[in-house]
């Protein structure tokens, strides 16, 4: 049935639609209605069961908790709150709990602007933890995609046995659009991890062998396990390898823009070409190269001062044109006499 | 003939263990081991889940699924593992450090959310692993390598905290009393809800001897001089007795509002007169008019409510007309209006 659907309810009902039993969050705006709509399920259905913690670090680590005792579990927060959940980010890659850690960001940094959109936690995905970790991050751009996105974040999880991160921005989360959920075709994946209870196993967060016990001050043991990690999260995120590519003949300009911007800039696909990564982390390196290298120049808007351009840049071995859109400001008059103006400094 | 077989639930291959001679932990974790055996508990029904710490190295030598979380969490997880998976047990072992002063918030919500989980906090007073710095429940005076003069501030007494709301299990117990700390583990595992165990026990090596204990033994004699078990069910315990404090049920009252019945309101209609929507809106509160209001098909005289006094509106309630709709969708309840005099019907 058609009807008008929000970001965080497309999120909400994406994440039922795959099987999530077990939320945890804690109230933050823009997504309290994720968890307000967790609450009103776990009363209907009982297999769904929902914590309203008494911090983001609670909500992450029982979300994470969840997921190894055999259910399919996610949180939601904004930007405040996924700093606080980075040590759960962290141990969820270690003891490789599949789970979906949603962030729909908001201006920052700190309690920043309550609630205007940004883009601004890229480098938190990667960077907030300790270590090295690679977890994968997708970032829908409309309602009905929002859905199927959560679907897949949550198939990605199963895959790469980690916490997949979904992106939005406080744009889409309260962001309206007529949707038939029911009729969105998606196919989730069963869970493969056996559940807690069945063996003599130890989740740890300290360096281990396979068998489990730990192992602090062997780096062969170490670096065994890391490039296990590594390569399964490279094989994971290469089956999702999502972007949308709208090239325009004799352009010689591109627009990388992803999320909202990737929305507000759709009426210049006339005047330039566009691309949308979907999957922001990890980059997607090699479609970036091939796509960037018949463009002259290439212009990153974003809602961060850089965050993604730099990745870009790291990607494709070139400057690119960067316009942030900082404070929350997506207008797209003001954006296009950015861009104007930046690619007039580049020609001159 | 010793009975050894709860040696089953503990993982032998990895031993020696990590901790220091004389530490109080073994016994704790042996105990705990005995305690699940005598109850049948094994790996296919029971999780432990430990901090950080030496007492979080307690889970890993343990012949269960064992989650071993970051600094502070083992009551989240161990909370939710419980939700998600009713069918098994769940134990926590971990220390005072990890407890009551990283996971302090967890502590103490946790417990108020009253899970069905058993705690064992091994309390040495000390954060041993990283190498003997004053800890949340550090006596007052201590010196420690982070209180050379002595500790500045008061502990943090986990038995007032634990037991200031019904229902509530809290048990202190102690490495030295072996005999009252089994009975501690057997009743705390099998008490219906959170129940928290405060073991006494001892770190020689970073604590003891800096206080001038030469040997972890004379440590324990310093229990026995500083506690003492107390028999029976009490309420509360005295920060130098051993012993169970537990309460069933709750003695809070409810806070609910009581509301006033539809019925009631029905009876009062009778013999009154009948306005229409139009008639309605006369009474607006104007030129000294009353102010009435229509709902659910009554009209209400709300001319002594101080919201409206010389107004028309109030927010988003309009005087003279029929606020059923409005009502349905106000953040308060329908209880606000049947204070107000009913006089008559809408028609």
């Amino acid at each position: 049935m058609k009807r008008l659907v929000s970001g965080n309810e497309a999120i909400f009902q994406g994440a039922i639609r795959a099987g999530a039993r077990y939320f945890a969050g804690y109230p933050i705006s823009p997504t309290s209605e994720i968890l307000q709509q967790a609450a009103a399920h776990a009363e209907e259905d009982p297999n769904f069961r929902f914590l309203q913690a008494e911090d983001e670090i609670a909500a992450a680590i029982a979300t994470i908790s969840a997921a190894l005792s055999g259910v399919k579990a996610f949180t939601a927060t904004s930007g405040p709150g996924f700093s606080l959940m980075q040590e759960a980010l962290g141990w969820g890659h270690v003891v490789e709990a599949p789970c979906v850690f949603v962030n729909s960001m908001r201006v920052g940094p700190s309690t920043g602007m309550p609630t205007q959109p940004a883009q601004s936690d890229l480098l938190q995905i990667k960077g907030g933890s300790s270590g090295d970790i690679y977890p994968i991050a997708l970032y829908p751009n409309s309602v009905e995609e929002s859905f199927r996105l959560t679907v897949t974040a949550f198939n990605a999880a199963e895959e790469s046995l980690s916490p997949v991160i979904l992106l939005c921005d406080a744009f889409l989360s309260h962001l309206y659009e007529i949707v038939d959920l029911e009729g969105i075709n998606v196919e989730p994946v069963p869970r493969t991890k056996e559940p807690l209870g069945r063996g003599k196993r130890l989740f740890t967060g300290i360096s281990h062998d396979t068998m489990g016990n730990t192992r602090t001050s062997h780096p062969d043991v170490y670096r065994d396990w890391f490039a296990e990690v590594k390569e399964r999260h490279h094989g994971a995120a290469q089956k999702v390898p999502l972007y949308e590519y709208l090239p325009r003949q004799g352009s010689s300009v591109l627009l990388i823009a992803f999320g909202i911007t990737s929305r507000i800039l759709s009426p210049l696909k006339s005047n330039f070409s566009l691309f949308r990564p979907i999957r922001i982390y990890p980059v997607l390196e090699d479609e970036l190269k091939e796509v960037t290298r018949s463009y002259r120049h290439i212009v990153v808007v974003e809602g961060s001062d850089g965050q993604y351009a730099s990745w870009v840049e790291c990607a494709i071995g070139r400057k690119v044109v960067k316009v942030p859109c900082l404070g929350g400001g997506f207008k797209f008059q003001w954006i296009r006499s950015q861009i104007e103006e930046q690619l007039k400094g580049e020609a001159a | 003939m010793i009975d050894r077989s709860y040696k089953d639930l503990l993982k032998m291959q990895r031993f020696p263990h990590t901790w220091c001679p004389g530490c109080g932990i073994g016994a704790v974790m042996k105990n705990v081991a005995m305690g699940l055996k005598e109850l049948g508990w094994d790996h296919q029904n029971t999780v432990a889940v430990s901090g950080i710490g030496c007492s979080g190295r307690m889970a890993s030598y343990m012949n269960l699924d064992a989650l071993h979380t970051p600094h502070g969490r083992a009551l989240t997880a161990a909370e939710t593992i419980k939700t998600v998976r009713s069918d098994l047990n769940v134990i926590v072992l971990s220390g005072d450090g990890d407890l009551g002063s990283i996971g302090g918030n967890h502590l103490l919500h946790t417990s108020r959310r009253n899970p069905d989980i058993t705690v064992f906090c091994n309390n040495n007073e000390i954060y041993g692993l990283t190498g003997g710095q004053a800890g949340p429940t550090t006596p007052k005076g201590t010196k420690t390598i982070t209180s050379p003069r002595g500790e500045a501030y008061l502990p943090l007494r986990l038995g007032r905290l634990l037991t200031h709301q019904a229902p509530y299990f809290f048990a202190r117990t102690s490495v030295y009393h072996l005999n009252h700390l089994k009975t501690c583990i057997q009743e705390a595992l099998q008490w219906r809800g959170f129940s928290f165990v405060d073991i006494v026990s001892d770190c020689i090596e970073l604590n003891g001897r800096r206080l001038g204990f030469k040997t972890a033994h004379q440590m324990f004699k310093w229990f026995d001089q500083r506690f003492h078990i107390v028999e029976g069910v009490r309420d509360h315990l005295n920060d130098d007795e051993l012993g169970i404090a537990k309460a069933e049920e709750t003695l809070e009252q409810s806070v609910q509002p009581a509301q006033e019945t539809e019925k009631k309101v029905e009876a009062r209609t009778e013999g009154l007169t009948s306005f229409t929507l139009e008639e309605l809106q006369r009474f607006d509160g104007m030129e000294g008019r009353p102010i009435y209001i229509a709902y659910k098909g009554k009209v209400y005289d709300i001319s002594r409510s101080p919201l409206f006094q010389g107004e028309k509106r109030m927010r988003c309630h309009v005087a003279g007309k029929d606020l059923t709709k409005d009502i349905e969708i106000a953040p308060h309840g329908e209880d606000l209006v049947f204070k107000f005099q009913v006089v008559g019907r809408l028609v």
